[in-house]
């Protein structure tokens, strides 16, 4: 027998369903207007706000790498975007991320104006475009022009392992599911070291949460680095203002010295 | 078989295309690598880096690691060619220049199977009817 | 593979190919360009599949109803920029290019010399880099540019004279190619090659492109330093005179079948026209792409340069993107520039050479 107590029950239990589906990524309830296929408009150009770029763990705002720089270029704090707090590294792979800390100034392959790699190139402080076309979606990054394919059909292996990775991509729902393997070993997280293999795959999931952010999340998956798989999440941001468009950082040049310096004709 | 010097046609070959780049890389090379020092090596496939600009072959040669210099991978993929086509421990003849820098280090003229055939495509194995 | 039979089969392809169809240029759309007559005796540009008398080529529809222009595509030819001097006619016939044809694949097979600068390098054949194992833009033209009607870059301005001599100067002053990283080739440095432009321009190898269309964007990638150039469509207004870019910034609209994609704001230093020791253009220079589809396998590819720091008048170019196959797999240049050190060290390692050997000297008398 239905009764008023159980018709509140039930709005109560549907109330809270809906609350809990509007709290889980991808599933916010917004549905995105549609492209001429039929599928989320994903296009535009997007940007993340948060200080993962430096660490993507919970961290404090700490000294930058140059004291004559001071405020203008230190480490901003954060929250970190590590679902659960902290990256579950095997104990080598731990072992290498603080060699990597250690000795970041050398060895970020940032400062080289290497390619990002993923997901780093997905929280950089620069903006990225989505370009997207039933057969390829491309995301064209201003940090260093570093460009990502993702076949949208006619799935494939990597033909050679790769910095940005080859991206297998299909719809689920409101979702675009990115799945992403033959990495190189040779791309970093964030600039405080953290690290993968060679072995690495990269699950992502795009969902448009509103009419100009995206939820963004990410699986990472390598057994050799780590003791499971683990997520990072973030929001992500339209670039709203007229006439927005990536600006060139064709950054080669601000490295050269760093890289080929010691290699210069000494003039006597 | 003959050979003939095609430096000056290969740089007009070049202008013709509008490469300029091209026929730089090209002078660029003999910079690295010493055209006094040719070499012919044989050794056993450790690893094809299949990189841009250049892809590198990573042979052990007499017991020491050396990395040869090759072409872009990129033509190759599109014809189907993978990081699994040459087998790891393949044994490879290079004809080539070495490095001016004094490390194990070469530019791979020819590359050439046991068998005597050439690497991937093109070209005729030197005393082969052209 | 043997390589005659790879160029010949290459030639008899082409030749079938070329004599087979019509006229491209009487197919080609595109507004206000002129349609040139064919010159007497000089045989047809054969660069579009359509049939003679069909109507022009309608490309089937992106998803937001921009025509496709979407795919890999190669503008790899054969048809050098300017035409060369002792050519005055516009077409070749379908005989003389084959030997034009078959004379550079001769030079891209021949075999270098063992002791020669030429022979330091690793084969391009045997990674299928040389131009006969690529997707060529057929057609008949002796030369790219189209206007001036001689086939050739306009006259310089004086200014422009002045301009390279002042550069070759500071390029003296600045030592040797080798002395330093930053006195090497752009190309070399992997910081942009000349292809990318825009306009894009024919490189020696994998001169490849994928075009990718979004909601209101056209993307053209060049595969070389994976330059990605996003051309918006929402007819923004002119860009911010102080930044400038190596690619300028573009702007494009459709104009029927014809996507028009005007760029400014260069910053000069991948300079369009430049060699035979002139300096190219300033960053002054407009640039007018016309990416017009002209068949199921063809995009008429034609440019128009205007820089009255550098040239008299305008000139235009015409090329193809021929439909070719992808991938375009990473084209990471810098991350792997092994050259680069190597050169640098090279150049080093020389000179210490020679300096001990002139203490040698010194020391034994």
């Amino acid at each position: 027998m239905i009764t008023k107590r159980w018709f509140v029950g039930g709005a109560v239990l549907a109330g809270a369903l809906f609350l809990l589906a509007a709290s889980v990524p991808g599933q916010t309830g917004y549905k995105a207007p549609r492209t001429g296929d039929g599928k989320p408009n994903l296009n535009g150009i997007w940007q993340a706000m948060t200080s993962a770029h430096w660490d993507v763990e919970a961290h404090p705002a700490a000294p930058g790498p140059m004291w004559e720089l001071g405020a203008q270029f230190a480490i901003q704090g954060g929250a970190g975007i590590v679902e659960g707090g902290q990256i579950p590294y095997t104990p080598d792979g731990l072992k290498k991320k603080q060699e990597n800390f250690a000795n970041r100034m050398k060895l970020d392959p940032e400062i080289k104006c290497y390619l990002p790699g993923v997901p780093r190139a997905m929280y950089m402080p620069y903006p990225f475009q989505i370009v997207q076309n039933p057969k390829y979606i491309m995301i064209v990054h201003e940090f260093a022009g570093a460009v990502r394919t993702i076949y949208m059909d006619n799935h494939t292996d990597a033909p050679a392992p790769s910095w940005m990775g080859w991206s297998n991509g299909k719809w689920e729902g409101e979702s675009l599911v990115v799945d992403t393997k033959g990495y190189l070993d040779t791309t970093w997280f964030d600039r405080a070291g953290n690290h993968h293999s060679d072995e690495l795959q990269t699950i992502e999931r795009f969902s448009a949460r509103s009419p100009d952010t995206l939820n963004y999340e990410v699986t990472i998956n390598d057994p050799k680095t780590f003791t499971r798989t683990w997520k990072m999440s973030l929001p992500l941001y339209r670039r709203v203002e007229p006439n927005a468009q990536l600006t060139e950082y064709r950054c080669v040049e601000f490295s050269e010295e760093m890289l080929y310096g010691h290699l210069k004709k000494k003039t006597s | 078989m003959t050979r003939r010097t095609a430096l000056i046609a290969f740089i007009v070959v070049v202008a013709l295309a509008g490469a300029g780049s091209v026929a730089r890389a090209h002078h660029a090379f003999a910079a690295e690598f010493d055209v006094n020092k040719p070499i012919k090596f044989e050794g056993k496939l450790i690893k094809w880096d299949m990189v841009n600009p250049h892809s590198w072959f990573h042979l052990e040669i007499k017991g020491e690691k050396w990395m040869i210099e090759g072409g872009s991978p990129n033509q190759l993929i599109r014809q189907g060619v993978t990081s699994k086509t040459v087998p790891i421990g393949t044994t490879l003849i290079v004809e080539g220049y070495l490095a001016k820098d004094g490390t194990n280090k070469a530019v791979g003229r020819n590359f050439i199977l046991a068998d005597g055939s050439r690497l991937f495509l093109g070209g005729s194995a030197p005393g082969q009817p052209k | 593979m043997r390589r005659i039979s790879a160029g010949a089969l290459a030639i008899a392809v082409a030749m079938m190919w070329l004599t087979a169809n019509t006229n491209a240029d009487q197919q080609a759309a595109g507004a206000g360009t002129a349609k040139p007559a064919p010159r007497q005796g000089s045989g047809q540009a054969a660069a579009s599949t359509a049939k003679p008398g069909a109507k022009p080529y309608k490309a089937p529809r992106t998803p937001d109803g921009q025509p496709d222009l979407g795919g890999f595509w190669s503008n790899a030819t054969y048809t050098p920029l300017e035409r060369a001097q002792n050519v005055n006619k516009e077409y070749y016939t379908p005989e003389e290019f084959k030997k034009v044809m078959q004379d550079a694949q001769t030079r891209d097979e021949g075999q270098t010399t063992p002791g020669t600068t030429a022979d330091v390098h690793y084969d391009f054949t045997q990674f299928g880099l040389d131009k006969s194992q690529h997707t060529i833009a057929q057609n008949l033209r002796t030369s790219q540019i189209i206007d001036p009607p001689d086939g050739r870059l306009p006259p310089q301005v004086p200014a422009a004279a002045a301009r390279a001599q002042a550069a070759a100067a500071e390029r003296k002053q600045q030592g040797g190619q080798y002395d330093r990283v930053q006195n090497m080739p752009n190309g070399s440095r992997c910081i942009i090659m000349g292809g990318a432009g825009p306009p894009l321009r024919d490189a020696g190898y994998n001169s490849t492109y994928h075009i990718v269309q979004g909601q209101g964007n056209v993307m053209v990638l060049t595969e070389m330093i994976h330059d990605a150039r996003i051309i918006p469509l929402d007819n923004r207004p002119a860009p911010p005179a102080g930044l400038k870019q190596w690619v300028g910034m573009s702007r494009g609209r459709w104009e029927g079948e014809t996507l028009v994609v005007e760029t400014t704001n260069f910053n000069g230093r991948n300079p369009v026209g430049g060699g035979r020791g002139g300096g190219g253009s300033t960053d002054a220079v407009k640039v007018t792409e016309r990416f017009t589809r002209i068949s199921d396998d063809q995009i008429e590819y034609k440019y128009t340069v205007e820089d009255p720091n550098t040239w008299t008048r305008p000139w235009t170019a015409l090329n193809y993107l021929q439909k070719t196959n992808g991938p375009i797999f990473e084209f990471a240049c810098h991350e792997t520039n092994i050259g680069v050190s190597g050169i640098l060290a090279g150049a080093r390692a020389d000179e210490k050479r020679a300096a001990e050997a002139a203490a040698a000297k010194t020391g034994s008398r």
